[in-house]
Order: C-alpha cells, then sequence, then structure tokens
C-alpha cells in the first residue's frame, strides 16, 4: 500500500496502544486491527520488580507471556539440581506458550530481572473466547501454532543434523 | 536518690494509665462508629437484598442468549438490548393474546377464600388432636389449633397490610432488576477481572484458573437450579389446570419455589395445593389426580428422572443434616426468603471448596512428580 494512504488511515498514537504492541508480536502477525483490539481485552497487563519470580519450575502453567518492556530470564535446573540459564529474553519476546493449550507444569523458571511489564494470555481467557468469538479465537490459536510449527519443525532439523554429526563420527572412528 | 524513681515510676503509671484509657476509648469509639457504620449499610441496603438477588438470576439465565447475539459480531451492549427487546415484544405479546391478568379478583378470591382453607385445615387438626387425645389420655392438651388460627390471622392480616406496600415493591422490581441485570450483563467481566487482577503475581495464574473452573461450575449449577424450579412450576400449573382446583398458576409458583429446597421443599410446596383440593373438591379422583401430578409426574418422574440428572451435576448434592442447617440459619437470617435460597447458597460454597482443593491436589501432584523427577 501506498505510505501516504496508510499513514492517513492510522489513527494518531495507534503506535502506542495495546494493540498496536500485540501485533509486532510474530504470534499475532496475521492478526487485524479489529482482532488485535479484540486481543488487548483479553491479555492481563502485569508489572514484576526485579528479581520478582513469574513463574517457577513445577507450578501449574496456564499461560503464556509477552514482554512489553523490561528482561525476564529462563533458567532451568541441570542433573546436579544447578540453575542453568537457558535465554535472557526482552521487550517483544514471549514464553510460556506451551502451557497455553495444554494444563502442564512449567519445566523453567522465568524470573524479571529488572523492572518488566509482562502481558499474560492465559488459558482461561481463550476458553472464554472459543465460546464467544470463535473466528477470531481460531486466528490467534492458528498464529500461535505457526509459531509452535516452526520450532518443532526447526527442532527436528538440528536433531537430524546432530544425528548425521554422531554417525559420522562414529563411521569415522570404526575403520 | 531514693525518692527520684518514684515520681517517675508514678509519670510512668499515669502516662500508662492514660494510654490505657485513650486507648481503650478510642476502641470503644472505633467499636460503636463501626457499628453504627454497620446499622447505616444495614439500612441503606435492606431494600436492595431483592432486587440485586432477583437480578443476579437474570443475569445467569439471560447470559447464553447475549452470548448467542454476540457470536454474530455484535457487540456486548446491543445484545443485551437486543434480548431485552424480544423479551419486552413477548411480554406486550402475552398480554395483548391473553389480556393483564386480573389481580384484584384474584386477591379478594384469596381473601375470602383463605380463612374458608383454614378453618377446614383446624377442624381436620382438632379432630386430630381429639382421637390422640383418647388414646394418650396422659398427654397434655397442647392447643395446636390456637396456635394455628393465631398463626392463620397474622398471615391473613399481613396480607391485607402489605398488599399496598408489596404493589409499590414489585413496581420497584420491575425498574430495579433490569437495570440491575443490564449492568451485570454488561460490565461483570470488568468487574471480575479488576478484582483479580488485584491479586499478587506469583498467584496471579492460580487465581485466574481457579476463578474460571469455579464460575463456570457454579453458572451452569444456578442456571439449572433456576431452570428445574421454572420446569416444575410449569408442569405442576398444567398438571393442576386440568383440574377444577382454583389457583393452579399460584400453586405452580409455590411448587416451583419450594422446590429450591432439597428433601423438604417439595413437601412444603405440595401442601397448600392438596389442602385447596380437599376443602373445594373433597378426596375424589381430582384430588388423587392432584397428588400424582405433585408427587409422582412432578417430583419422581420430572425432577429426579430428567431434570436432576441432566441439569445439575452430583458435585452440588449436600448431606441433608447441611440441608437443614442451611434452612435454619437461611430462616434465622432472611426469614422465607433466607429459607429457600440457604440451600442453594450452600451447594455454590461446597462447590467452590471442592474445585479449589481439586486444583490444589493436582498442583500438589504435578509438585511431586517433577521433584521425584529430578532426584
Amino acid at each position: 500500500m501506498n505510505p501516504l494512504w496508510s499513514n492517513i488511515f492510522r489513527k494518531p498514537g495507534y503506535e502506542g496502544t495495546l494493540a498496536y504492541f500485540l501485533g509486532t508480536v510474530p504470534t499475532f502477525a496475521n492478526l487485524g486491527r479489529r482482532d488485535l483490539s479484540f486481543l488487548a481485552t483479553l491479555v492481563h497487563i502485569r508489572n514484576y520488580n526485579p528479581g520478582e519470580t513469574v513463574f517457577s519450575e513445577g507450578d501449574i502453567g496456564s499461560g503464556m507471556y509477552i514482554i512489553r518492556s523490561g528482561k525476564v530470564r529462563i533458567e532451568m535446573k541441570d542433573e546436579q539440581g544447578q540453575d542453568q540459564i537457558q535465554a535472557d529474553l526482552e521487550t517483544g519476546d514471549f514464553f510460556g506458550e506451551i502451557a497455553l493449550t495444554t494444563p502442564k507444569h512449567r519445566i523453567a523458571t522465568a524470573t524479571a530481572t529488572e523492572q518488566t511489564v509482562l502481558v499474560g494470555l492465559f488459558r482461561a481467557d481463550v476458553l472464554d473466547a472459543i465460546r464467544k468469538h470463535p473466528a477470531i479465537a481460531s486466528k490467534i490459536l492458528l498464529g500461535l501454532t505457526r509459531v509452535l510449527s516452526e520450532r518443532l519443525q526447526h527442532a527436528g532439523l538440528r536433531l537430524r543434523e546432530q544425528s548425521y554429526a554422531h554417525l559420522d563420527s562414529v563411521n569415522k572412528d570404526q575403520p | 536518690m531514693t525518692a527520684l524513681p518514684r515520681p517517675t515510676g508514678r509519670a510512668k503509671n499515669l502516662v500508662l494509665f492514660l494510654v490505657l484509657s485513650a486507648g481503650i476509648a478510642t476502641g470503644i469509639t472505633i467499636f460503636s462508629s463501626a457499628s453504627t457504620i454497620v446499622e447505616w449499610v444495614e439500612t441503606a441496603t435492606s431494600g436492595l437484598f431483592l432486587p440485586v438477588l432477583l437480578s443476579l438470576i437474570v443475569t445467569f439465565l439471560l447470559d447464553p442468549l447475549v452470548q448467542f447475539f454476540e457470536r454474530t459480531q455484535i457487540s456486548r451492549t446491543t445484545s443485551i438490548f437486543a434480548v431485552y427487546a424480544i423479551f419486552l415484544i413477548v411480554f406486550i405479546l402475552l398480554l395483548t393474546l391473553i389480556g393483564p391478568p386480573n389481580w384484584r379478583s384474584m386477591l379478594d378470591a384469596l381473601q375470602a377464600d383463605f380463612p374458608r382453607y383454614i378453618s377446614r385445615v383446624l377442624e381436620y387438626l382438632n379432630s386430630l388432636l381429639a382421637s390422640v387425645h383418647n388414646q394418650f389420655p396422659y398427654l397434655e392438651n397442647y392447643d395446636i389449633s390456637g396456635k394455628v388460627r393465631q398463626w392463620a390471622q397474622e398471615f391473613l392480616g399481613l396480607i391485607l397490610l402489605e398488599t399496598p406496600r408489596s404493589a409499590m415493591r414489585i413496581g420497584s422490581l420491575f425498574l430495579l432488576v433490569p437495570l440491575f441485570s443490564f449492568f451485570f450483563l454488561r460490565d461483570s467481566r470488568r468487574i471480575m477481572r479488576n478484582l483479580i487482577s488485584l491479586t499478587p503475581n506469583r498467584y496471579f495464574e492460580m487465581v485466574l484458573d481457579i476463578y474460571d473452573h469455579v464460575s463456570w461450575q457454579l453458572a451452569n449449577f444456578i442456571r439449572g437450579r433456576i431452570l428445574e424450579a421454572m420446569l416444575i412450576g410449569l408442569v405442576v400449573w398444567l398438571g393442576l389446570s386440568l383440574t377444577d382446583i382454583r389457583y393452579a398458576p399460584l400453586l405452580g409458583v409455590i411448587a416451583g419455589v419450594t422446590n429450591l429446597v432439597p428433601y423438604i421443599g417439595p413437601i412444603v410446596g405440595m401442601i397448600p395445593g392438596l389442602v385447596i383440593a380437599l376443602v373445594d373438591l373433597g378426596a375424589g379422583p381430582q384430588f388423587w389426580w392432584i397428588f400424582c401430578v405433585y408427587l409422582l409426574i412432578a417430583q419422581v418422574i420430572l425432577d429426579n428422572f430428567i431434570l436432576i440428572p441432566i441439569l445439575i451435576s452430583r458435585v452440588s448434592n449436600l448431606h441433608p443434616l447441611w440441608v437443614i442447617l442451611a434452612i435454619v440459619m437461611g430462616g434465622k437470617l432472611y426469614g422465607v426468603l433466607g429459607m429457600i435460597i440457604g440451600v442453594p447458597i450452600a451447594s455454590v460454597i461446597k462447590i467452590a471448596i471442592l474445585e479449589i482443593r481439586h486444583y490444589r491436589s493436582n498442583f500438589n501432584s504435578a509438585r511431586e512428580i517433577l521433584t521425584n523427577h529430578h532426584d
């Protein structure tokens, strides 16, 4: 579209709204303006102090979080029970999305490392949306599925590469 | 030197005494002001209990309809208005087709008939008492009939006195209930979200999840109970209108409302119908048909075999002891109204507690699995 026209239709200050922010998250990239403003009524905004736990390993998870501002550290326990840093997430990243669809316990601990604002989307609200607005809810879930399957494919490819590499090393060792 | 500590000790005592008395005075002031505040709150909300209760019931009943409209991309406010418009149209249609109910003549007839029914009941009770007295002459002569007569006169006086006032009240209900339920329907989600968002971050997810489960169960339970009462009332009304009995609609309403109380309610609800049938129609085939309608058709077939299995889950079953306690406590708090809604409220509390316990046990078992996995 012509940038001039797109600017005319864009409401002033829209960039600052929650709906616009949600549109920048890859999971919800395919949603329209209307869907995004509906999604903005579904989510919860939570404020965290530095060092505050978002969730810890073993909690019953019920939803995903998107970082609106601040930073979150994801840690996992290894075999010795030591915390291993898995990732440091920043604005626009999301985590905990697996718990959105199935009531599973959290497999990692998430801690806010600075003053953080998180946008939470929880199963209860998604189920509510499915009952009330099935069309929008399926778009939201489709976006989520797309991201998850991309990840699954990526993980599968990496696993295959590693097993080939392993096979290669075994073959080299044998002769 | 030894004289010095004494005055300070006295001063200390004095200070202690002053502080203590000031503390007690403040305590009393706070307590009395608190009790006056409680009194104020009581007087301010005294007339609001019934309208709020009715609008909550209306909200629970209309919510599925509103959701149905909302699904077609209409905003929630508009869909509430649509549902209201439909109900208004149905109401006006019924009024024009059947004509406004003749409240005046119905009330006059009831006022004339009521003493007649009561005197018949008294006659029967007296004869029963006489026979009991013949069999057990050593029993003290207990004045049951006098008590019943006194109670009946009080009740009649209440009807005569309260009618103009209750007409005003019913008029205000017609205004308040749609208004309240409109706002409940429109804003209940937002209100609950705001309340839940007050919970600390650590427990937020758990509270949200538990709230979702509990509210779903509760909505189903309340909707089921109300639908059950309505259907029972309707069936009793239809069954009774096949006979020559008078006040069939009123008896249907009584049967429906009392059906909200398990075990005892249906029995109490069928007494007025049976009394009227006995007095007006005698113990003929019509009386036995009415008896069958109450007991066999409404209670056994409709309620036990059809409605309860479909509408109401097992979870909400209360132990009879709890039922009696809930009736007594509800009666103490809010009179007859409290007796009727005491049991449903007790079931609501039970459902909430069970859901929370279920959730917590899941939570703990998940924890255990995870910790075992790590060990």
